[in-house]
């Protein structure tokens, strides 16, 4: 009740104060409706045409192009986990499967404890803008049809098998295919000795029981990774695009 | 004890084909060329030219306001943590910003003139120290006392797409 009162009062107090004054002050704007819109935006654009002050700061710092925060070799954004250096050619089908040069390559995988960076919750909640986009990165490949990624190794999660997105675009951005990369499992298997980080394999989906990777019965998307715990994984792959 | 006030103000900032500012147009162009990028991956067979469509008809199409601001972060950071665009009555820019969130509002992959996009800027908080005819009066936690122990304060009239987004009685002792 307190509160709606102070409420109440405030906005006839402002009711008083506002239509008076603001009505002179706004008629020598030739658009100008009249003063019964008692300082009505009748322009809602983002561009200001209500009766404030003009900005009286310089411009400036004069803005420039910028790339998406995708493109960056190092995609870990203070992400925890093993150490993984992937280095992916691209090779054209067409072409005999030769090297790729100038695809654009975008790469996305979970964190150790297998959430993606997405936007939490509905609606309007906010994020930070550094470090928002973690485990993303963008590179374009060199005339090896090569890019490479640093990040962490990555967690699972329940129903899918370890795995890195991957898509890959032309110089203008047209899609040329979108696809995972699996890992290699079993014994002395970088998954077998990363062991889900504090998760375990306990309820792992394994490749040949993966809705995506079964299929691949010649194992074409798995990858080669070597390395270990202390000095990190060193993974690769060649995928070839139509 | 005694209480006082701190708001959280935000400023949606929409950008689209009639923005004419240098930075507004490069926030523009690029989130358009993300925005046709990352809808590939949701609709490889490009059966929907429509941001609207996309989200209708594909799972989980809607993380694109999120896949495409990566698009705008570092136009962000060229802001300097300064909100644009918002003035105090010395027509001085004042709100300071760390979070936001980007929206895409439409987009037609087939023609930029149809893409919108919406950037919402969330301040730091604010002491709202008291209400003077249709300003508020405002300070900056953060801002240093001056000599004589008085605070440096901040009077700011609502504009257009900005709004109180959060609000919060805080309790001093006295």
């Amino acid at each position: 009740m307190e509160r709606v009162s102070f409420i109440k009062n405030s906005l006839a107090a402002l009711g008083v104060a506002f239509v008076a004054p603001l009505a002179n002050a706004c008629k020598k704007d030739s658009n100008d409706t009249g003063s019964s819109s008692g300082g009505e935006v009748t322009n809602p654009g983002t561009g200001s045409t209500d009766c404030v002050v003009a900005p009286t700061e310089t411009e400036g710092p004069f803005p420039t192009k910028s790339p998406s925060s995708y493109v960056r070799s190092d995609i870990t954004d203070g992400r925890t986990g093993y150490k993984m250096t992937a280095t992916i050619t691209i090779g054209k089908v067409s072409n005999g499967c030769a090297a790729l040069a100038n695809a654009i390559v975008d790469i996305w995988h979970c964190d150790k404890e297998g959430n993606y960076s997405e936007y939490g919750g509905t609606g309007m909640q906010s994020t930070n803008y550094t470090g928002v986009h973690f485990l993303r990165g963008r590179q374009t490949t060199d005339s090896n049809g090569q890019v490479k990624f640093t990040s962490i190794f990555p967690g699972w999660y329940q129903g899918r098998a370890t795995h890195i997105h991957v898509h890959v675009y032309d110089a203008s951005g047209n899609s040329l295919k979108v696809t995972q990369i699996a890992f290699p499992e079993g014994t002395g298997s970088a998954v077998a000795v990363v062991n889900g980080y504090s998760k375990g394999l306990s309820g792992y989906t394994y490749n040949k029981n993966d809705n995506v990777f079964s299929d691949d019965t010649a194992g074409t998307e798995i990858a080669t990774v070597t390395g270990n715990t202390t000095d990190g994984f060193t993974l690769a792959i060649k995928l070839n695009v139509p | 004890m005694t209480a006082s006030t701190t708001i959280t103000l935000s400023y949606r900032k929409i950008i689209d084909a009639q923005s004419d500012k240098p930075w507004e147009k490069m926030v523009f162009e690029d989130s358009f060329t993300e925005f046709r990028m990352q809808a590939q991956s949701f609709d490889p067979l490009k059966q929907h030219r429509t941001f609207a469509e996309l989200v209708q008809q594909v799972h989980g199409a809607a993380a694109l306001h999120f896949l495409v601001s990566a698009s705008v972060t570092g136009y962000l950071r060229q802001l300097g943590g300064r909100v644009p665009d918002v003035t105090d009555n010395l027509g001085k820019l004042f709100l300071r910003f760390e979070n936001f969130r980007f929206e895409i509002i439409q987009s037609d992959r087939a023609t930029i003139q149809q893409h919108r996009v919406a950037i919402n800027f969330y301040s730091r908080p604010l002491y709202w120290l008291d209400t003077i005819h249709d300003y508020l009066l405002l300070s900056d936690p953060e801002s240093a006392p001056t000599g004589d122990d008085s605070v440096p304060a901040i009077l700011y009239r609502l504009s257009p797409f900005v709004s109180i987004h959060a609000i919060k009685k805080v309790l001093h002792e006295k």
